[in-house]
């Protein structure tokens, strides 16, 4: 479980979080909606120990990970999945999976996970040796996430992993969440006005201006008229 | 900073300089120090708006500074120009040069423009040292002897009149700060702060870097020729020993003591610097070494020099 | 046949190519430590050169200082190459990692690594003063080929170096670390995503690239002077052979290596050493001005 309580962010001048407070209980899919720039990433990169400035807890379980860099916190089982393509261009696929497990969390994984990422996603087994700058968007965004499922993580913070993608592929993607989901990792999943997303969550958070401004479990989400207005577009 | 600040800085820093003679003046190797003070001051302060505010990497300060003396001081010795005008044509000519290695590099990365000035740098000693350096009258590695003082008006500025000299010095060299002061806070200034905050937004403007960041090249490699021209016919003798590192370090160490990019700060920070070099005399062989550990030092623990603390005080006076 | 003069002249030339391939062999070492750091780590190194020094100067003090007998040239490798390492490491650590918060940290880094150079230079002259150092071969004799003679010397420097570039170039792709060093090159964000400490890959590679310019300097002292004021002239030298490859690149600092060794050993020969800097010189500034990202490089 991963317990956030009155996290503040800051990049520059700009206070990106302001006392945000949210719960992932495990096993969960939890989504975070809201407008583009108003915070989403941030809290999923703060919580990775990848943001600039940040003061407030973030709990896992009984450990502290505020202040713990993000080497530490990929090694406690946390690991980021990032909206734009954090890949490493000039390498293969295998190598880029390779390097997903680069945490020594993973390392004796390695390669019964390499099998797992292979079963589910065969497309990239066929390209194990492509370059990962020569691939196209859809397959861009499964190397990334198999490369976030590499880390043999208990819990994923996913950002936007529909973005850029065809209707068709986005269906593909939210199906793949569902199975990671089914296997046993915790997700916490940022998207900006996806209708789909929604039927998959067990919770819905809406965060505007770097505050949360609605919490509530999927009905309770689909039910609210400002949240079908804004962001579920019924 | 304000206009008005970086005048007061500068005029209570040259005051007190111009009031030292009244004391000293009957010590030669004060004197000396003094004058050094003056034409350092210069150096840095052009150097420093290069690196600090142009924000442009270039090493090749000292280089242009040895450009300006030696030309001058060939066209005097061999020519047989009167210094006064040599000391222009220099200033020009190192000019021209500063437009010439600027062209090629001033688009490229940091790293570039760093290397490309620092191999001008590298490539003048056994330039004026060779062959190419003797046929233009460079004196090889004996360096130059003999370059006549400056004279104006039948007057000549020399060794043994030290104090008029001094004065003289003082007005070119206050000259070329406040030229640079009113460079900094002119139009070219305001876009270079520009050019600083937003390049693409600076560029709608129609402010291109490339012609800004020559403009200001020529310009401070103009002061900076000037005043190596008149460092030349002040001392009367010139060597190519001048490009070894220990100048270019001590110059280093006025910008970074001054505070890199605050301007008027090199002022401030070559006064301090010849003082303390001096006084490290004594150190002898380990002078050296110490001034490299200064830099180090300097870079890690006072980022913005003397005038860190100045803005401080500045500020903090705004604020109540 | 040929008139006296002629053969002379093919003997003159022949050296003068095996002086080329043997300094450009370590030209190479040096680029491509050199590329490395830059590449990523961002942090130019003004001192690069004064490391080759330090190399040279470890290996003196064992081989002549000390009259170290046992295992020659291996000792002084297995003790020396350790010992650059912890140094280059603590430098980004210590001195150069505490910069990158600010924004202009990358011109701090030049000025400070400026000082550096000049504190190790004048700490050289200090300690060994400014009387040029010399080490034996790494093997004497000779090899004749025919009419050509090759010294056991040169071939070693040849040898050594291009092996020390294959190693790196293979741990660079079979070892975590390696791994890692291109992880971060590549992606810096993305390598912390991962899980790789950045800090220490950074700190990482610039042993490395510490430990290949002061390989460099051992192999090269043999054959020139261990001179304390020639740092800046070499990190000049290192830099002009990355521009001329190509920023990055290690297949087009391994071809300008060679090109600058010959390009300096035929200058040298004709004009006099004096000028090989300036002929660098003029080199690098038509690389600039012809083909900016130099012979094999990306681009900007």
């Amino acid at each position: 479980m991963i317990r956030v309580s009155g996290l503040n962010a800051f990049y520059g001048q700009f206070h990106v979080l302001k006392d945000v407070s949210i719960t992932v209980e495990k096993n969960a899919v939890v989504v975070v909606l809201g407008p583009n720039g108003h915070g989403k990433s941030t809290l999923l990169k703060s919580i990775c120990g990848l943001a600039e400035k940040t003061t407030g807890s973030i709990r896992l379980n009984d450990t502290e990970l505020t202040g713990l860099s993000s080497e530490k916190i990929v090694d406690s089982g946390v690991t980021y999945i990032a909206e734009t393509r954090e890949l490493f261009p000039n390498m293969t696929v295998l190598e880029n999976l390779k390097l997903g497990a680069f945490c020594r969390r993973a390392r004796p994984f390695e390669a019964e996970n390499l099998e797992k990422v292979f079963d589910l996603f065969p497309r990239l087994a066929d390209r194990k040796s492509q370059t990962a700058s020569t691939m196209s968007g859809g397959e861009a965004k499964m190397l990334a996430i198999a490369r976030g499922l590499m880390s043999n993580a208990d819990f994923l913070a996913i950002d936007e992993p529909s973005l850029g993608l065809q209707p068709n592929l986005r269906t593909e993607v939210f199906h793949t969440i569902k199975t990671i989901n089914e296997q046993g990792i915790t997700i916490l999943l940022v998207e900006q006005n996806i209708p789909q997303i929604a039927r998959l969550a067990s919770k819905v958070y809406v965060l505007e201006e770097g505050k949360i401004t609605f919490e509530g479990n999927r009905d309770e989400a689909v039910g609210n008229d400002h949240l079908k207005e804004i962001f579920l577009g019924m | 900073m304000k206009l008005k600040h970086m005048a007061v800085i500068i005029l209570a820093s040259y005051g007190i300089l111009a009031v030292l003679p009244v004391f000293v003046g009957h010590t030669s190797y004060v004197m000396n120090i003094l004058i050094m003070c003056l034409i350092w001051a210069v150096v840095a302060s052009c150097w420093d708006v290069i690196m600090g505010f142009a924000g442009i990497f270039s090493f090749g300060q000292v280089a242009f500074f040895v450009m300006g003396a030696y030309c001058s001081a060939i066209l005097a010795i061999t020519h047989h120009v009167p210094p006064v005008a040599s000391i222009v044509i220099a200033g020009v000519f190192t000019a021209g040069m500063g437009v010439l290695v600027g062209l090629p590099c001033l688009k490229l990365a940091g790293p570039y423009v760093a290397l490309v000035t620092f191999g001008v740098h590298m490539a003048l000693q056994p330039l004026l040292k060779g062959e190419i350096g003797i046929a233009l009258g460079s004196g090889g590695a004996a360096g130059l002897l003999n370059i006549p003082p400056i004279s104006l008006f039948g007057y000549t500025f020399g060794a043994d009149t030290m104090v008029p000299t001094f004065y003289l010095i003082l007005a070119i060299s206050l000259a070329c700060v406040l030229t640079i002061m009113g460079m900094v806070k002119s139009y070219w200034g305001m876009a270079f702060l520009a050019l600083k905050d937003s390049q693409p937004f600076a560029a709608s403007l129609g402010i291109s870097a490339f012609k800004y960041k020559l403009m200001v090249f020529a310009v401070t490699s103009f002061l900076t020729g000037i005043i190596g021209a008149v460092y030349g016919h002040f001392y009367g003798v010139l060597s190519a020993r001048m490009l070894d590192l220990d100048l270019f370090s001590i110059l280093m160490i006025m910008i970074l003591a001054g505070g890199l990019g605050h301007f008027p700060g090199a002022v401030i920070g070559s006064f301090l610097v010849v003082a303390a070099s001096e006084l490290m005399a004594p150190l002898g062989v380990y002078r050296a070494v110490t001034m490299g550990g200064m830099v180090v030092v300097l870079v890690l623990a006072l980022p913005d020099g003397v005038m860190g603390l100045f803005i401080r005080r500045i500020n903090r006076v705004h604020k109540t | 046949m040929f008139e006296e003069n002629t053969i002379l002249l093919f003997y003159e030339i022949t050296d003068v190519i095996i002086a080329g391939l043997s300094n450009g062999s370590v030209y190479a070492l040096m680029a491509v430590g050199m590329t490395l750091v830059y590449g990523v780590t961002r942090a130019f190194n003004f001192a690069y050169g004064d490391f080759f020094n330090m190399g040279g100067y470890f290996a003196w003090i064992l081989i002549v200082g000390i009259g170290l007998e046992f295992g020659g040239y291996i000792t002084v490798f297995v003790i020396v190459l350790p010992l650059l390492f912890a140094v280059g490491y603590g430098l980004e650590t210590f001195l150069i990692a505490p910069l990158r918060k600010r924004p202009d940290w990358e011109n701090r880094v030049m000025m400070l690594t400026l000082g550096l150079a000049l504190f190790l230079s004048n700490l050289y002259m200090v300690v060994f003063g400014t009387r040029l150092k010399s080490l034996p071969p790494i093997l004497e004799g000779i090899l004749e080929i025919g009419q050509i003679v090759f010294s056991y010397q040169d071939i070693m420097i040849f040898v050594m170096s291009l092996g020390g570039i294959l190693l790196f170039g293979w741990m660079l792709n079979n070892t975590r670390t390696g791994m890692a060093v291109r992880a971060v090159a590549q992606n810096p964000e993305g390598a912390r995503i991962v899980g790789i400490d950045i800090k220490r890959v950074f700190a990482a590679t610039f042993a490395i690239s510490t430990v290949m310019v002061g390989f460099g300097g051992i192999l090269l002292s043999q054959k020139l002077f261990i001179n304390p004021t020639t740092g800046g002239a070499i990190m000049v030298k290192a830099w002009v052979v990355t521009a001329f490859g190509g920023m990055g690149s290690i297949r087009g600092g391994l071809y300008a290596a060679f090109i600058i060794g010959m390009m300096e050993a035929f200058v040298g020969w004709t004009f006099g050493m004096s000028y090989t800097i300036i002929a660098l010189f003029v080199l690098l500034l038509a690389t600039l001005v012809i083909r900016p990202q130099g012979l094999m490089g990306k681009g900007a």
